[in-house]
């Protein structure tokens, strides 16, 4: 015997079941690309004990991402160490000699995730291949991803060491002089991909 | 041994920052003069850094020295020096300390004209003077090139005077800055 009751409640299965669909419905992650007005690609060194900036004004970056989705989500960056600018012209012109980027040889550097996200409290860790100078390094690169709407906000920051990539090797390494550990800090705006 | 000068003779501090100076700025002008040439490298930059670290030391003890000169006494004029020789060395002495001051105030603003750390023995570092400024940075180069020359003129004459002191006029001004007991002291 159905009471009214029970026929509503039977009724709303399939109403929780669409909706549960259209929840889970993105199966793929989201693609975004970067808003370059928007972001930026900054690192922080050490000179003689006192720290200074620099920036990457040229890259690209294609990120997918999905926080449930994090199995297909990638990460892939190309920057334009060409674009480096420090603030000091006697030091930019030093970055492209070929004791530290040697842009003749190496102009780009790449960045790229391998196998699945790690979810964390706000946002995921990648395994990455950062490639500098030809000099592969697998790091962890956790970073914080806020959406917003339909754009979103991925930020990040990573300390390296400059010697992993055999940036300013031999009478150069000297720690004391140019400090070995460089953070990186990342702040992509992100915008939907058009396709 | 006195700290304090008297009439007759420069007392252990006078003397100690007088004989620290002229040890520092003989070695910063040598190195000065080599240091630009060499090839860049690390060895290039750590000279430059020991050339500015001597030199802000310059600064500092120069300062201290000024301070220490306002409590101590000084001697006397060597007996029958004319007037126009006591002028001269008192012009000579003023320029010196002028330069011992702007001698590393412009090095240091040349450094920061150019937006280069400043940092002193591997110690601390030394703030900025000036923001990044390419037209500054040609003007305090220039200063600190022809004050170095300046510097070098007038190290050779105040030299020059004290050895005629002592070997030609035969009186004891270098002696009381070398500490010795001075002839007519008791
Ligand atoms: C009493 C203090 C100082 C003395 C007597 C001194 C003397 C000299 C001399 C003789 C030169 C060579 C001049 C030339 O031919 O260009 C020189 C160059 C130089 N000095 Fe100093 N200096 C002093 C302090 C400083 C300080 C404090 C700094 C920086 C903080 C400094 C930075 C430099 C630099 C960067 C050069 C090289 C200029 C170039 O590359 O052409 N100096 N100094």
């Amino acid at each position: 015997m159905n009471t009214p009751r029970q026929r509503r409640r039977a009724a709303g299965w399939p109403v929780a079941l669409a909706a549960f669909a259209t929840f889970a419905a993105p199966a793929a992650p989201v693609a975004y690309t970067v808003d370059p007005a928007q972001s930026s690609l900054t690192f922080v060194g050490t000179q003689q004990g006192e720290k200074f900036t620099g920036t990457i004004k040229s890259f690209r970056a294609a990120v997918r991402y999905g926080p449930t989705e994090l199995a297909a989500s990638t990460l892939d960056v190309s920057m334009d160490l060409k674009s480096i600018d420090t603030r000091s012209g006697e030091r930019d012109a030093a970055l492209a000699t070929a004791i530290w980027f040697d842009y003749a040889h190496t102009p780009t550097a790449t960045f790229k995730s391998v196998g699945p996200l790690r979810a964390t409290r706000d946002g995921a860790v990648a395994d990455a291949d950062l490639v500098i100078k030809g000099k592969t390094k697998r790091i962890a690169f956790p970073f914080r991803f806020t959406a917003n709407g339909a754009t979103a906000n991925l930020d990040a920051r990573v300390t390296l060491d400059r010697l992993d990539f055999g940036l300013g090797a031999g009478e150069w390494a000297d720690d004391s002089v140019i400090g070995h550990k460089v953070d990186v800090v990342v702040h992509l705006v992100l915008k939907p991909a058009a396709n | 041994m006195a700290l304090h000068s008297t009439a007759y003779r420069w007392g252990a501090v006078a003397r100690l920052f007088h004989w620290l100076t002229a040890l520092g700025v003989l070695a910063l002008i040598a190195v000065g003069l080599w240091m630009t040439d060499l090839p860049n490298g690390m060895r290039k930059i750590n000279i430059y850094a020991l050339h500015k670290s001597v030199g802000i030391t310059i600064l500092g003890l120069t300062v201290l020295r000024l301070l220490w000169r306002l409590t101590d006494d000084r001697p006397l004029s060597p007996p029958g020096q004319p007037a126009w020789q006591q002028r001269a060395a008192q012009a000579a002495h003023v320029l010196l300390y002028g330069l011992l001051i702007a001698m590393p105030l412009s090095g240091w603003l040349y450094n920061s004209a150019s937006g280069f750390p400043l940092r002193w023995f591997k110690l601390a570092n030394l703030p900025h003077l000036v923001e990044a400024d390419p037209a500054l940075k040609e003007l305090a180069h220039g200063a600190h090139e022809f004050g170095a020359w300046l510097l070098i003129a007038l190290v050779v004459l105040h030299a020059a005077a004290a050895l005629k002191h002592h070997f030609v006029d035969r009186d004891d001004t270098l002696n009381a800055m070398l500490g010795r007991r001075a002839k007519d002291s008791k």
